[in-house]
């Protein structure tokens, strides 16, 4: 058995928060959103993960949210999936230096955002990697995948149901499937967002100062799945028959 | 009770944590460059000249470090002569990026590597890959020949692995391949190369298209691999 699994560093200044989802949910989006929001009050850093390299990266760097430098694009030999969960090494890597790096120029980063290229339901960070997640879904992906749950859906630290404001356009009731989230989440936050509706953009805002907070009063990283232990998801008979 | 034998079975399992999914050999570069575009089949070549060149750079370098961290002496000596061999500085960057992965889960899981290396952490410069093999395979007891041979296997594999993602090849064939590759990876374990012990003999062969591919790699915008 492993007896030292992750070494947790004497509270580290920096939260590590991942944003994972499938491809198009708008995760690069979110992310320039969280950047154009909070650049003013926190240092912030980015680490992304596309399929090729550094679209995202080059995306976020045309926003002008951030200076470029502080955005790094690390390569996933197509392989997202396994580079934020079994072999981190690399983003591991890529976050700590971005850590140094402004740690060193006196600015201290408070919140590095890690973006997961966009991968299927089951993708989540693992927790050596991240202190919090957040798993975006959109509407556009259809109504019922909130409902289809799995481990990023129900228990990512923040699940966003994203674009609600196309909503109308594609025949999707987002209360509906906000409600659908809520219930495979047992109490933990799901929040509808859409970029054009500020109410929604404040929420969001708020919860990452919020997990900020949580992680340097010492809040552990909690892990998703594949199959969290004691998961009480009565829609998945599966969980308890793997639980350990 | 551990085994050397097991060791390697570990080092040379690309489930290892130690970032090797975003590596391809310098294949993606190649293929790019028109490797292998009317015949798959040339990526075995490929492989098999990298075994020829580059690959014995590698493992006469890693050989030559596990000798001298078992012998007392620093086996960072091999670094200036590794780095004399391998002038491109794409791959001598991108092989820092492998040592620091490998050394980071070394560090954790083989921590007697400490006693040889100093710890990798944020800043640090990165140790050429095959310097920190050479020095697990000193402190896991693997031989001179088994370090050369993972070194070969490793390289081989990553190139032909990395061939399924890039290009439309039958995993099974790709197999196919590496099997037939399997004496050049053996070669590696000749006398010749097993015996060093001098970081001034390690071999020199060169392999001027990989560097230049590694190099155009850096600038490419669509990459699928880091090298």
């Amino acid at each position: 058995m492993p007896d030292h699994v992750t070494p947790q560093p004497d509270l580290r200044r920096t939260l590590r928060l991942g944003v994972a989802g499938p491809v198009g949910t708008g995760k690069s989006s979110l992310i320039a959103t969280l950047c154009r929001a909070l650049a003013g009050e926190l240092e912030l850093g980015v680490v992304t993960n596309d399929i090729y390299t550094d679209e995202d990266a080059r995306f976020l760097r045309s926003e002008g949210v951030l200076p470029p430098d502080r955005i790094v694009a690390v390569e996933t030999g197509a392989c997202p999936h396994t580079a934020i969960r079994d072999d981190v090494t690399p983003n591991l890597i890529a976050v700590e230096e971005l850590e140094s790096t402004y740690a060193g120029k006196g600015t201290p980063l408070d919140v590095v955002l890690v973006e997961s290229g966009g991968d299927n339901l089951t993708a989540t960070f693992s927790p050596a990697l991240v202190d919090a997640q957040v798993f975006v879904l959109d509407v556009a992906g259809g109504g019922d995948v909130a409902r289809k749950g799995g481990p990023g859906i129900a228990r990512a630290d923040l699940l966003v149901v994203n674009k609600t404001d196309l909503a109308v356009h594609v025949g999707v009731d987002p209360d509906q499937m906000v409600d659908d989230a809520a219930a495979v989440r047992h109490g933990r936050p799901v929040l509808p967002l859409s970029r054009h509706d500020p109410h929604s953009v404040t929420t969001l805002v708020d919860w990452v100062r919020g997990a900020l907070a949580a992680h340097r009063a010492g809040q552990a990283p909690v892990d998703p799945g594949p199959m969290a232990p004691h998961s009480h998801a009565h829609e998945h008979p599966h969980a308890h028959a793997h639980a350990h | 009770m551990t085994s050397a034998e097991l060791v390697a079975l570990m080092l040379a399992d690309a489930r290892l944590p130690t970032g090797g999914h975003t590596q391809s050999g310098g294949l993606e570069p190649a293929v790019r460059a028109g490797l292998a575009a009317e015949d798959p089949a040339e990526v075995a070549a490929y492989a098999r000249d990298r075994l020829r060149t580059v690959v014995r750079v590698e493992a006469g370098t890693a050989v030559v470090a596990r000798h001298l961290a078992l012998a007392g002496a620093d086996p960072r000596e091999v670094e200036p002569h590794w780095a004399a061999r391998t002038p491109n500085p794409a791959l001598r960057a991108a092989s820092r990026m492998q040592g620091r992965g490998y050394l980071r889960l070394a560090q954790r899981i083989w921590p007697a590597v400490l006693e040889h290396l100093p710890a990798d952490g944020p800043g640090s410069p990165g140790l050429p890959r095959p310097l920190v093999l050479g020095v697990v395979g000193a402190v896991t007891g693997l031989s001179a020949a088994q370090v050369a041979r993972l070194v070969g296997y490793d390289d081989a594999q990553t190139v032909v692995a990395a061939s399924l993602k890039l290009l439309p090849v039958d995993p099974a064939e790709a197999s196919g391949w590496l099997v037939r590759l399997h004496p050049d990876i053996e070669a590696l374990t000749a006398p010749a190369l097993t015996g060093l012990v001098d970081p001034a003999r390690i071999p020199a062969d060169g392999a001027p298209l990989v560097d230049l591919h590694a190099q155009q790699h850096t600038t490419e915008r669509m990459r699928l691999f880091h090298a």
